[in-house]
């Protein structure tokens, strides 16, 4: 089994890296894959925590680079998901902990036994930055229709173009306000991907479940009815290879809402 | 039998359950080559080995130019000796395999009460041929059903009674002398927790406690007075714990802060998740205790963890390790004047938190 291994990064910090990891590595799992959620961010460490298994945690990325404990042990389990694994980071160390080189080996043994190892990367671009990127060989761009994350995530796909061994790169657009595109107040899709000229592999709009969701420590795809939980399913399903259309995400869900679309459908076919 | 590095080969001894078999298996299993020159983890079941049992088998593995360098095992009696040999105690089968080291949730005092109930019942199903043994898990058993009703006179006419029971008396000499000495230092729902313990456990575990003050002390003694107390004996470990030194710190521990010492720590004020506690004796919390304390990190499985707030991600102690149960998922502590101060320690292999005042 040659697992695929993909880096989620995003320059800027606070657009949802570690969220986006959490749901898709979750997502995959689901689906049936073996999947091991690697997390760099060693010092400010918060994947554990959207996962809920902050409290599990015996061994870390570092112990394992430093041989104090083999590799599988510091795998811990979903507590759900039993396809599911997560090697976190150290709290009490900083970046400089793990080098490139030492990572590179740690994906690769990793590669033998799971379908996907998904690296949650840290903000910035130094060190760990470099260390996150250097096992993967695909990333996953993740930005929000802001000026400055776009600005960043440019930086960012330079840097991965320019990096050996990263084949391919996609990217994400988290938080999406339909309505706010609607009035003109935010960039929208199209116009991000135009600024930066990559291919979108899903769309996640903004949603209050996400807060709620990291606080009880419980990703999103786990709640059937959340929309940012089934963009997230979708997203899944693309990096698996199939098909899935883009989800309709200005949909209102009330029926006010549908009410209303369908109103406004007809004032604009009356001008017409 | 399973070889998963090139320096440590692990010895899975685990189903065999006698001594002198372990001894034939092990020296069969050290004749093949690729057992040399190599770090051995032995693991090994429920079976009681003696200094001079262990001492054969490092001499064993020694006589191939291997090392042992830690034993893993189910019986407290064989890793109390093997700690005082130097050897390494490991739970290397929780670590190796898949699943996560801190399995179990720690518990409350309510909980183990609950769980030794469950077993009791158990016990007493099958054991239903042992008068004895029924006898004193029916008394066990009546003192626990009466819990909530019971003050601490009752508790002192049943373990009068159980006193003038010659029967009993030869029975369970050491169980006597654990009562007192629990009895003297426990309060009163923790004498009814010992109690259940000492009724309803059937192979006799000597855990002795320390003092916990000398006001509580005074206390229980007056209200004990008809017993005998014997005179506290103090195990070396009880010594040791007691001339280790003790650093105090004033300050909040935050996130990422590591804290160790070769001593006791007492902390005055907050310890925030995600930052960690080792100390070689005991470690106490002026405060709310929310990241990792490892108690007895040298193997003092007699080291304790104090805090005003126990809300700890994991706790250690010695070997044993526990994590927060999950129900227990709470944002954040709520800060007031009335805490209820609790204490861990290790009860039967397994970490048990206590409310020390209720």
């Amino acid at each position: 089994m040659a697992g695929r291994v993909i880096v989620i990064t995003s320059g800027k910090g606070g657009v949802g890296k570690t969220t986006t990891s959490a749901n898709i590595g979750t997502a995959l799992a689901k689906n049936g894959h073996k999947v091991v959620l690697v997390d760099t961010d060693i010092g400010l460490r918060n994947l554990d925590l959207l996962l809920g298994l902050e409290n599990r945690i015996v061994y870390t990325l570092v112990d394992v680079v430093e041989e104090r404990c083999k590799l599988k042990q510091a795998l811990v389990k979903d507590k759900k998901n039993p396809n599911l694994c997560l090697l976190a980071a150290a709290q009490t160390r900083d970046k400089s902990s793990v080098s490139a080189e030492q990572l590179k080996k740690i994906t690769e043994k990793l590669k033998k036994d799971y379908d996907y190892i998904l690296i949650d990367c840290p903000a910035g671009i130094e060190q760990g930055f470099q260390t996150a990127i250097a096992g993967a060989s695909e990333a996953i761009v993740v930005t929000t229709p802001e000026m400055s994350a776009v600005r960043d995530a440019d930086r960012i796909i330079g840097l991965l173009e320019a990096a050996d061994g990263i084949e391919s790169y996609k990217l994400l657009i988290n938080r999406v306000r339909p309505n706010m595109i609607k009035s003109n107040d935010m960039m929208s899709v199209d116009d991000v991907v135009n600024i930066l000229s990559c291919q979108p592999i899903g769309v996640i709009p903004e949603d209050t479940g996400i807060i709620t969701s990291t606080n009880r420590g419980e990703p999103i795809v786990n709640n059937e009815k959340s929309l940012a939980g089934k963009a997230y399913i979708n997203v899944a399903r693309r990096i698996n290879g199939e098909d899935v259309p883009f989800l309709d995400i200005d949909e209102p869900k009330n029926l006010v809402g549908k009410l209303k679309k369908f109103l406004c459908g007809l004032k604009k076919q009356g001008k017409e | 039998m399973e070889q998963y590095n090139d320096n440590v080969y692990l010895i899975d001894l685990g189903e065999i359950n006698t001594a002198p078999e372990i001894i034939f298996e092990l020296s069969s299993i050290l004749d093949k080559e690729e057992a040399k020159n190599k770090r051995i983890c032995l693991k090994l079941g429920n079976v009681d080995l003696n200094q001079a049992q262990i001492l054969s088998i490092k001499s064993l593995i020694s006589g191939i130019d291997s090392i042992l360098s830690s034993i893993d095992t189910k019986s407290i009696e064989t890793e109390k000796v093997a700690l005082s040999l130097g050897i390494i105690v490991s739970n290397i089968s929780a670590e190796n395999s898949l699943e996560v080291a801190p399995t179990m949730p720690y518990k409350t005092a309510d909980e183990l009460k609950e769980e030794i109930l469950s077993q009791e019942q158990k016990q007493s199903d099958i054991e239903e041929d042992y008068n004895i043994v029924e006898e004193v898990e029916e008394s066990g058993e009546n003192n626990s059903e009466h819990k909530p009703e019971i003050d601490e006179k009752t508790v002192k006419e049943e373990i009068k009674e159980s006193e003038q029971n010659p029967q009993l008396e030869q029975q369970k000499e050491d169980f006597d002398k654990q009562n007192n000495e629990e009895i003297k230092t426990e309060d009163k729902e923790e004498v009814f927790d010992e109690l259940d313990v000492i009724f309803g456990s059937s192979p006799a575990k000597n855990t002795f406690f320390d003092m916990e003050s000398e006001q509580n002390k005074y206390e229980e003694k007056e209200e004990l007075s008809d017993i005998i107390v014997p005179e506290q004996e103090y195990t070396k470990e009880d010594i040791e714990l007691e001339s280790f030194p003790t650093k105090y710190i004033k300050q909040t521990i935050r996130s990422g802060q590591v804290i160790n010492y070769e001593g006791n720590i007492v902390i005055i004020g907050d310890c925030h998740p995600g930052c960690e506690i080792t100390a070689f004796g005991d470690i106490t919390v002026w405060g709310i205790l929310s990241g990792i304390a490892h108690a007895g990190a040298g193997g003092n499985q007699k080291a304790r963890v104090r805090a005003l707030k126990m809300n700890a991600i994991q706790l250690r102690i010695a070997n044993c390790y526990s994590r927060r149960p999950d129900s227990l998922n709470t944002v954040y502590i709520e800060k007031t004047n009335s805490f209820t101060p609790e204490e861990a320690r290790i009860i039967n292999g397994e970490i048990v938190v206590f409310k020390i005042n209720d």
